[in-house]
């Protein structure tokens, strides 16, 4: 376990110093921008904008780190074969992707509470006070962070046996597959051959279901976040990242590395 | 590697002209592209439902987004004396993909019902908007006052204004002038308390600063209806007593009608025409607006 910490460590070390938390001031300006503006140009929305652009933005920003960082976490070490060095030493494998894993979660989750911390000193200006229908707002975020913690266990697991610019594709390509998963479901009740409606089933549910983390649209209009949403998504979460970081465990256990 | 004190000069002097080229050269193009640039009158995705999809289950940004087209489409339109030919399907798309966005209903049903050049002139689609604003929120009982009111003013159907403050009279939670509004527009129909009344309901019911302006006018045009009312009731009754238009207020006042030369409620004086005539002064803010009342 204190190797596995000792890898998280250093890889959130890397990414501090690959200035990924850069992002943090394009998303002040732009929520502060996006405030202003849209105060300027529409009718009644200057809260109801923000509250969604900056949780979409929170999404967005997260889904490139944990993409364009996630990606590279298997590969930048083979390529600069620092790989080689860090097994020779007493490292398991599936310590090497645990600790890769963590160092990006915990990457994400200072990216994630600064980014909530803006997000809600410009809900602050904009609205001069907060309300009942704020704490919702935390519960949106929570969930986000659930699907960039999805989608980095997604691009650390192509990461394991694909180049960097296929591992950014698949990720990208099952983040929008996994947005459309609700659609999916329509699809296969609306199919009338039983084989089609089950090959459709089988899609939704083998898909990592984006869209069960989405209440942006809902919590901005200040509706509570139901209990049982709350528990069932982390519990999903848990189960859906352990399998992707289980079957990326296998792969690089079985990767022959000379 | 050559000093920076030898090449900086000469890069800031490239970057300073080269931008001021690139500023003239657009500046010459926006000026000689003016006139092909007119507002696409077409939207390239007409179902809401398609919008949704597209979105990734970001549909509340771009709710917020269309929402502001529509802001923006009405602006434009409305500068322009135009068709708003996209204001209502902006609006179908904006609150399919935010059924809740509750604005976009209310508002988007004023800009629909006004008419030409104020607003589309098109009450039958803010009629159909607020429906589908009852069928997303059917708790939310203000709609009701919205038909209520498009039918009072846009088509001065005052049973149907009547019916439709009624109905939303009977949901928990509404509002006692509800009721009364049903009453009053039934027994009254189109009289001027029964507008101010509404108007001031509208006013007090809303915190955004655009609608309340618009009430503020409204309630202000009324008040300058009563006032030039009361006025030229006075006129006439000097031109009863003297068998002539009075030439200034002067004279009115001299006859003791009135205590000297009136202003009306944005301080400039009221204007007295040859024959008689009480008018506001064309530089009083009312001016710039149209009661549709009345109409």
């Amino acid at each position: 376990m204190r190797r596995v910490a000792v890898i998280a460590l250093n890889t959130f070390r890397e990414a501090v110093r690959d200035r990924v938390l850069y992002n943090l001031i394009v998303f002040a300006l732009l929520l502060i921008g996006t405030a202003i503006l849209f105060g300027e140009i529409s009718i009644g929305i200057q809260s109801l904008i923000l509250i969604n652009l900056g949780l979409t933005a929170i999404t967005f920003f997260g889904l490139a780190i944990a993409i364009f960082i996630g990606i590279g976490l298997v590969y930048k070490e083979m390529d600069k074969r620092t790989l080689y060095a860090l097994l020779s030493k007493p490292v398991r494998r599936y310590e090497f992707i645990l600790g890769k894993f963590g160092g990006l979660a915990l990457t994400l989750l200072v990216n994630t509470a600064f980014m909530t911390a803006g997000f809600f000193l410009a809900l602050y200006y904009v609205k001069r006070s907060f309300d009942a229908g704020d704490p919702p707002l935390l519960a949106a975020i929570y969930f986000i962070f659930l699907q960039l913690l999805l989608a980095t266990a997604l691009a650390l697991l192509f990461s394991c046996f694909s180049s960097p610019a296929l591992s950014a594709a698949y990720t990208l390509g099952l983040f929008i597959v996994g947005s459309f998963a609700a659609d999916l479901k329509d699809l296969a009740d609306a199919l009338q051959a039983p084989w089609l409606e089950g090959m459709m089933r089988a899609i939704y549910y083998a898909v990592p279901n984006f869209s069960n983390f989405n209440v942006i649209t809902t919590v901005a209009h200040g509706h509570p976040v139901p209990a049982a949403l709350f528990w069932w998504n982390t519990a999903y979460a848990v189960a859906y990242i352990a399998l992707v970081l289980l079957a990326g465990i296998l792969i690089f256990q079985n990767r022959n590395l000379k | 590697m050559i000093p920076a004190r030898q090449w900086l000069p000469l890069v800031l002097l490239v970057a300073v002209i080269g931008g001021a080229a690139v500023v003239h050269l657009q500046r010459h193009i926006d000026a000689a592209s003016a006139d092909y640039r007119i507002e696409a009158q077409e939207l390239y995705l007409t179902s809401g439902e398609w919008v949704k999809r597209l979105t990734l289950g970001y549909d509340g940004l771009a709710a917020c987004i269309y929402w502001t087209r529509a802001v923006q489409h009405f602006g434009r339109q409305h500068i322009a004396g135009g068709e708003y030919k996209l204001l209502y399907p902006l609006l179908d798309i904006t609150t399919t993909l935010d059924p809740e966005l509750i604005l976009a209903y209310r508002f988007g049903a004023v800009f629909l019902a006004e008419d030409q050049p104020t607003g589309a002139g098109q009450p039958d689609l803010a009629i159909k908007l607020l429906e589908k604003g009852l069928r997303l929120n059917p708790d939310y009982w203000r709609f009701w006052y919205d038909i209520g009111f498009v039918y009072y003013r846009a088509y001065k159907d005052y049973d149907k204004a009547a019916a439709a403050f009624r109905t939303g009279a009977d949901y928990p939670g509404a509002g006692a002038f509800m009721r009364i509004m049903a009453t009053k527009i039934a027994a009254e129909g189109g009289s001027r308390a029964t507008a101010r009344a509404l108007w001031q309901e509208l006013y007090n019911s809303t915190d955004d600063p655009t609608i309340r302006a618009s009430a503020e006018t409204h309630l202000l045009g009324m008040r300058f209806d009563d006032e030039i009312e009361y006025l030229q009731g006075l006129v006439d009754q000097f031109i009863k007593q003297t068998g002539k238009p009075p030439s200034s207020w002067r004279e009115v006042a001299a006859a003791g009608l009135v205590p000297g030369r009136p202003l009306d409620p944005m301080g400039r004086p009221y204007r007295l025409k040859h024959d008689g005539t009480v008018l506001v002064d064309p530089q009083s803010r009312i001016f710039t607006s149209k009661l549709a009342w009345r109409d």
